[in-house]
């Protein structure tokens, strides 16, 4: 097992036997420090959380002690919305993650694979339009929704100027990933008299499942974690999201450390959750060694 | 010649179907947001009293201010020019690495990915502690550094921090880049007596070429409009070592106690402009003609 | 404790929308009664001691719901939870008070200044707001404020009632546009436990800089332990240059007046301090803000303000600490005053509905709840009598520092203000440049943000 770890799922023939030797230590003590790095300041945040708020300037420890779970019931209990939060955040993270993902990646497909007037001025522009700060952007943004559609202080409307707004990233990161997957599987389809439809929707998208799930992680993470929008159209504390009410554990003044730590992990366990489990459907290999056996 | 011309129209119609939901939501809440700021940008606006027309005056009064020359383009372009190439070298290397048959996978892609997580200003709370004069960064390399107070290391903990917490993302996307690339030719490499870093070299990087353009573009807009970190750990600060261009923009835009908006979005504009030239610039090397 | 609290909250919650529920159901003219309960605060702060008291006070009040209620919005930033909590309780109070006043509030967790900002460019902004004076001169001049002189006579609100310092600043062109809902002043916090180890006398009001300095390079050679704390913080070093007899802009805010001499010979004091080694700053001691350093043990006095009292009793409960009125100068007393006032939009469509809110809000009985949370201090003159101020030689402290003060205010352009005088000082600490060149810098730096 130890020896296969580094290698694909083939016999390497004629390399040098010093690299063969040491790789797989070698290789492991980098994976290890870069854990290490990663991990700690993270590890960090999670014993200060269950620590009394008086023990916060503490030197640093890897394990909490003293123990408390005061942290949580302060954050849990301050205010009387919290489960509302909890509620308005799913909701719209949920159903942000699934509008973006699908319609990007129709979109992405279109700009990857098909023919048609004005794409590149299309394209230059979706793309361009990320280039300019959303800080820039977000007076606009206000007037039309607050003007126009009445979005204010919705979670629907906040999906929909979430989702309108962070389209771009979306559609070129589809499109970049359909640019790489080769033309074969579809031109076969097109020979079985598929149309446009029919091959987007069952071969292009199942081939393109590890894209569509990393940008479903990173759109969940996103609209998670969205502060400036939620900010600006939210307005009575029952609609707030998550980010939103925690924003309110910073003082003017100062902050009690403990719990803005304690809120900031309850608020990073989902995405946790969501990458640990979905990250297994990253499988090298998946998607060809499937379709060979079809082929 | 009507077949063909019939397949073309399906073809149109077709592409604008797929692209209608995302032209109607984007072309509402950005192409018009932008069409909007871009008319700011060429008015007086203070936030409260609706725009007034005066033309060209704030491109050159953002130009002709001190600290956006002397401070904030500097400041940005040495962050980016840092920043872009270690995060994609980096998250590269970790994304071919968590690509392979490994023990606990499972928990190193979620460990490396952790810094994503982490909110940004945790991240803050954090680094701060960490590179605090007594703090752990000091102790363990046996320095005494005031990292964040010092103008000539304050800008480099920040690039530190950047590059930690954007590092999982991008080998998120890496690793779903790396999905896409068939193991036959791995195989056929193998064969023909690659090594891996040959593999990695010849097959790897050039299939990944629209993953790496992406990654890289995304990479390069990110890090010059970096502004999060820089707001929680040190306000521009000190003595605008960390001054960047959006940081001006914001401070012009919305935290003066009379916003400057039309100055705000002008120097927005010209950020987008120097990144979409940065950006086809680098897509010349890394997508070559194909794009 | 707690789960009583929530209990109880739940229960108000659920009254309120049974109320609510009444309201929007258009019920005819006949008298509704309803029961509100109100809720329970908290009263978490002592000082020097923490005593954590709860006293859940459970009222039930009979009150007359009218069939249609005016409703108004109210927007502030959160300072805190316990301070979230105090100002639904006064809302509640009001809403018993003034049951025909429907008041929602709405509030915003982040970023106050540009939402209301943008809400204010388009229409949508509450009907009242909290109002900081830092901010005032921009809204005054732009006239999005109503004035509150008429609605105060009607109802019979006087401006003496409030403190001087406060009304004058909420004051545009002679009239008012704002009614002081509380405030700050600067005060000397010092660390009893190293005076008591230096065998130095506390602190008293009667301090000047000479008796400041003294100290503070007393306790440095006994304890090791600096004296005191000179932040590059605008919001700290300008009680300097009044204490000298100078200003850090004109009466007109045309013009900034940091080259001034009077400027200059504070910022030698105070940046002298560090250089001669009696004082630090508080990146010095790894941390970005004073109070934390004070609280931490690393400097035995520091200028900081009310908001010190809860946070040390919340995350630093055994510092044994006292406060007195910041040193004099050569020309005599000067401090800084922080307020807040609540100001109503010239576009609200039920001004006299949100004056009478700000009027039950700002009410002596409600001021005096403020007061008594320990968080802020009412601006009442009325309330200077107040047990709780007899008691607590902090607040009392602060409270009657607002008499020498000059409002936290810098025109239409003080964010620049602000950081060229932070840079000023930074210049100093950071690179060694000298106080006059850093500070005719700042003030050139002033000038051509002002001449825009």
């Amino acid at each position: 097992m130890a020896q296969a770890t580094v290698a694909r799922p083939v016999a390497l023939g004629g390399e040098m036997p010093l690299w063969d030797r040491i790789k797989v230590p070698v290789f492991y003590a980098l994976l290890i420090a870069w854990t290490l790095i990663a991990v700690l300041p993270y590890w960090l945040t999670v014993v200060y959380s269950f620590m009394p708020k008086t023990e916060i300037f503490a030197p640093p420890r890897l394990w909490p002690s003293p123990f408390t779970l005061e942290n949580y019931r302060v954050v849990l209990t301050a205010f009387d919305e919290f489960p509302r939060w909890l509620l308005n955040s799913t909701l719209f993270a949920i159903s942000a993650t699934a509008l973006r993902v699908f319609f990007a990646a129709m979109a992405g497909y279109a700009f990857a694979r098909m023919r048609f007037p004005g794409r590149n001025l299309l394209f230059n522009l979706v793309l361009g339009s990320m280039m300019l700060p959303g800080m820039a952007m977000l007076v606009p943004q206000y007037w039309m929704a607050v003007k126009w559609f009445k979005f204010v202080d919705t979670i629907y409307g906040l999906t929909i100027v979430w989702v309108s707004s962070s389209f771009a990233f979306g559609v070129f990161m589809m499109t970049q990933f359909f640019k790489q997957v080769p033309r074969d599987l579809e031109e076969a389809a097109f020979i079985d008299g598929a149309g446009w439809f029919t091959t987007f929707f069952r071969v292009i998208l199942p081939l393109a499942r590890p894209a569509l799930l990393a940008l479903g992680i990173l759109s969940f993470q996103g609209s998670w974690n969205e502060f400036m929008l939620s900010l600006i159209l939210l307005q009575t504390p029952e609609n707030f999201t998550l980010p939103l009410g925690l924003a309110m554990f910073r003082f003017q003044y100062y902050a009690i450390y403990s719990n803005v730590l304690a809120g900031s992990l309850f608020n990073s366990l989902p995405i946790m959750i969501i990458f640990f489990v979905f990250q297994r459907y990253f499988v090298e290999g998946i998607t060809y060694t499937g379709l060979k056996g079809g082929a | 010649m009507t077949r063909v011309s019939k397949q073309t129209l399906q073809e149109w119609f077709a592409a604008y179907t797929f692209l209608f939901p995302v032209l109607l939501g984007w072309g509402i809440f950005v192409f018009l947001a932008m069409v909007m700021s871009f008319y700011f940008s060429f008015t007086t606006f203070n936030l409260l009293k609706p725009p007034q027309w005066l033309g060209i005056d704030n491109y050159i009064r953002v130009i002709r201010h001190p600290d956006f020359l002397r401070y904030a383009v500097p400041n940005t372009l040495k962050y980016v020019a840092v920043v872009v190439p270690i995060q994609t070298v980096l998250s590269l290397i970790f994304a071919f690495a968590l690509d392979q048959k490994l023990r606990a996978r499972d928990f190193f892609r979620t460990a490396f990915y952790l810094p994503s997580v982490t909110s940004s200003v945790v991240i803050g709370i954090i680094f701060v502690w960490l590179f605090a004069p007594q703090g752990v960064i000091n102790q363990l390399l046996g320095l005494d550094i005031n990292w964040l107070n010092n103008t000539k290391t304050s800008l480099p903990t920040i690039m530190v921090v950047n590059i930690w917490s954007t590092t999982g993302t991008l080998m998120l996307i890496f690793l779903a880049g790396l999905q896409d690339i068939p193991s036959e030719l791995y195989e056929a490499a193998a064969i023909d007596g690659a090594t891996r870093i040959q593999m990695f070299r010849y097959v790897t990087v050039p299939l990944l070429r629209p993953v790496i353009f992406f990654v890289v573009t995304l990479g390069i807009i990110g890090t010059f409009q970096v502004f999060d970190q820089i707001y929680i750990m040190t306000k521009g600060g000190p003595l605008k070592s960390t001054m960047t261009w959006v940081y001006l923009i914001y401070f012009w835009g919305w935290q003066e106690v009379r916003p400057d908006m039309g100055r705000a979005s002008a120097a927005a504009f010209l950020l987008a402009v120097t990144i979409f030239v940065v950006t086809m610039i680098q897509r010349r090397f890394l997508e070559g003609s194909e794009a | 404790m707690m789960r009583r609290k929530a209990v109880l909250t739940t229960l108000v919650l659920v009254l309120l929308a049974v109320v609510l529920g009444a309201c929007a159901q258009q019920q005819p003219q006949t008298q509704v009664v309803e029961k509100v309960v109100t809720q329970v605060v908290e009263k978490p702060v002592e000082v020097t001691k923490v005593v954590e008291k709860e006293v859940p006070v459970e009222v039930t009040k009979v009150v007359e719901v009218p069939a249609e209620r005016i409703e108004v919005r109210l927007s502030g930033w959160t300072a805190s939870p316990e301070e979230e909590n105090l100002l639904r309780s006064l809302l509640y109070e009001c809403s018993v008070q003034r049951p025909d006043i429907l008041v929602k509030y709405e509030p915003i967790p982040s970023d106050y200044w540009a939402k209301i900002k943008t809400m204010i460019g388009s229409g949508t902004e509450p009907d009242f707001y909290y109002m900081d004076i830092f901010q005032f001169p921009f809204f005054a001049e732009e006239g999005v404020l109503q004035p509150l002189d008429e609605y105060m006579a009607e109802a019979g609100v006087s401006r003496d009632e409030f403190l001087d310092t406060l009304i004058n600043a909420f004051t545009w062109n002679g009239k008012t546009y704002g009614i002081p809902k509380d405030f700050n002043t600067l005060a000397l916090f010092y660390n009893k436990d190293l005076f008591d180890q230096a065998g130095l006398e506390y602190p008293t009001n009667d301090w000047t800089w000479e008796d400041l300095k003294a100290a503070a390079q007393t306790i440095k050679e006994k304890t090791g332990v600096a004296g005191f704390s000179v932040p590059a913080d605008p919001g700290r070093f300008p009680i300097f240059v009044f204490q000298n007899g100078g200003k850090i802009m004109t009466d007109d805010f045309s013009d900034t007046l940091l080259d001034s001499p009077e400027v200059i010979e504070a910022a030698e004091f105070y940046t002298g301090a560090r250089a001669e080694g009696w004082a630090i700053i508080p990146q010095d001691v790894g941390v970005g803000w004073q109070g934390e350093a004070f609280g931490k043990g690393d400097v035995a006095m520091v200028l900081e303000g009310g908001w010190m009292v809860p946070y040390l009793s919340a995350q630093f409960p055994d510092r044994n600490y006292g406060a007195v009125h910041p040193p004099a100068g050569p020309k005599g007393e000067g401090n800084l005053v922080f307020t807040v006032a609540y100001s109503i939009s010239v576009n609200s469509k039920n001004p006299q509905a949100a004056f009478d809110a700000i009027a039950c809000i700002t009410s002596e009985e409600n001021q005096l709840k403020v007061l008594e949370s320990g968080f802020a201090l009412p601006s009442r003159k009325a309330l200077q009598d107040a047990d709780y101020l007899k008691e607590n030689e902090v607040a009392r402290t602060i409270f009657t520092g607002a008499e020498f003060a000059t409002p936290f205010m810098w025109g239409l352009q003080g964010e620049a203000v602000n950081n060229a005088m932070a840079q000023a000082l930074e210049r100093v600490y950071l690179e060694g440049m000298s106080v006059e060149g850093s500070f005719k810098q700042a003030a050139e730096e002033v000038r051509a943000a002002l001449q825009e």
